[in-house]
């Protein structure tokens, strides 16, 4: 997968996982997640947190690395490609 | 007490009854699910995203209430809910046990404790007031009246949003239909919040007289109450809001109750209306301050012009018994 139809399935996927009330096109993937941009709080960064853990297999090490991390969907994406485990085979 | 603003959801639809009225239409099915209003306009989008059916539901009703008697911050918020937010609890019980009891989202759990409905009020309107939820099966909106009364004792000229939320999920339906609940008379949700006062005014509807409750009653228990009500009432009892359902594992009860409440009385089954919960009370008790407010019971081509008193009675076959009586301000 390339970082463009990973930004594409990270959009999807958080809006699923939050239950936002907007579609993938809605959301840009440089604008902040958090308070100015999508509007989301403390309890989404869990469910975020969640979601980078249970489809991407990647922990949090630091959770002072989170705001950075989940600033935009460009920088999880930035995040996961540079942190995720190789697939086996 | 009074009740100054009421606010209903349930299978009939009434939330909008100011603006057209109600049809009684009896639900049909098994299964009677709550006609929801369009919530955008009633909560804020950003904040239903979280919610499920039995909190939005809770929270539209608590608002509604709150916009008629014209509060916008309530001294107490009191809730009953016998189920909680099934929904929620299903969703997290279901991720418990497919993850391994590991990775599991906050929302979820925040948001299947009993309480929510009540918690997501008073986080709404930034209300750090008395917030009480009462989880009390049959008797969980009862407990919750009686509260709000013994709070205005207390609090003269205070002001307390009360009511009750329950929701039947495809889980919880799927389980009770198997315990034979839903055997003679469908299932049911709904919500129902009242804003009370201790003194009338130009917006009440009507006023709570009695809250009684009893469990599991003998014949003369059962008796003795349904006189003292009727005494009480000075025999002017007009309506019986009655919980019977069609074959009720009760039905003896209910007939020596609406004896003894007098041969003028009037018997009305709400339950075929919004199904059995319950919490169904709390839109029994909202459809007879309803017909109190406006003078004229009238439901399925039958009338009957200035009520004076309306008793909601359950006998749950749980083995809890009710009894709400209201009377017109």
């Amino acid at each position: 997968m390339n970082r463009e139809q990973l930004v594409e399935e990270l959009k999807q996927q958080i809006i699923e996982q939050l239950n936002l009330q907007v579609q993938p096109a809605d959301i840009v993937a440089s604008d902040p997640l958090f308070n100015e941009g999508l509007g989301l709080d403390s309890i989404d960064a869990l469910e975020l947190i969640v979601l980078m853990q249970q489809k991407y297999r990647i922990k949090l090490a630091n959770a002072e690395d989170g705001p950075k991390i989940f600033q935009s969907v460009d920088t999880m994406a930035d995040f996961i490609l540079a942190n995720q485990t190789p697939q086996a085979g | 007490m009074y009740i100054n603003g009421a606010s209903a959801i349930s299978p009939l639809p009434v939330f909008d009854a100011m603006a057209s009225g109600i049809s009684f239409i009896p639900g049909e099915g098994n299964r009677l699910t709550a006609t929801e209003p369009a919530y955008n306009n009633l909560i804020d989008p950003k904040l239903i995203r979280r919610m499920s059916r039995v909190i939005r539901m809770g929270v539209a009703t608590a608002m509604d209430a709150l916009r008629q008697a014209d509060v916008s911050n309530p001294d107490a918020i009191i809730t009953g809910t016998a189920y909680g937010c099934l929904e929620d609890t299903g969703i997290f019980l279901k991720r418990l046990v497919e993850n391994g009891e590991e990775m599991l989202t906050p929302t979820a759990f925040i948001q299947s404790t009993h309480n929510t409905v009540g918690a997501q009020v008073a986080l709404l309107l930034k209300c750090h007031a008395y917030n009480n939820t009462y989880v009390q099966r049959a008797q969980s909106f009862e407990r919750s009246l009686q509260d709000a009364r013994l709070w205005l004792t207390e609090h003269p000229g205070s002001s307390v949003l009360v009511g009750a939320a329950d929701e039947l999920t495809d889980y919880s339906y799927g389980l009770l239909e198997r315990f034979g609940l839903y055997r003679h008379q469908a299932g049911g949700e709904g919500a129902a919040y009242y804003l009370v006062t201790d003194t009338a005014s130009e917006k009440s509807w009507a006023r709570v007289d009695r809250v009684y409750t009893l469990f599991d009653p003998g014949p003369q228990e059962l008796q003795e109450l349904a006189t003292t009500l009727e005494q009480e009432a000075s025999g002017q009892i007009d309506v019986l809001l009655s919980g019977e359902e069609e074959m009720d594992y009760n039905a003896d009860q209910y007939a020596k109750v609406s004896s003894i409440l007098g041969g003028g009385l009037s018997v009305i089954r709400y339950k075929k209306y919004c199904g059995v919960y319950p919490t169904a009370t709390a839109f029994a008790t909202w459809l007879a301050a309803w017909w109190l407010k406006a003078g004229k019971v009238e439901v399925e081509g039958w009338q009957l012009l200035s009520p004076r008193r309306i008793l909601v009675y359950q006998a749950d076959p749980s083995g809890y018994h009710s009894f709400i009586l209201l009377s017109a301000c």
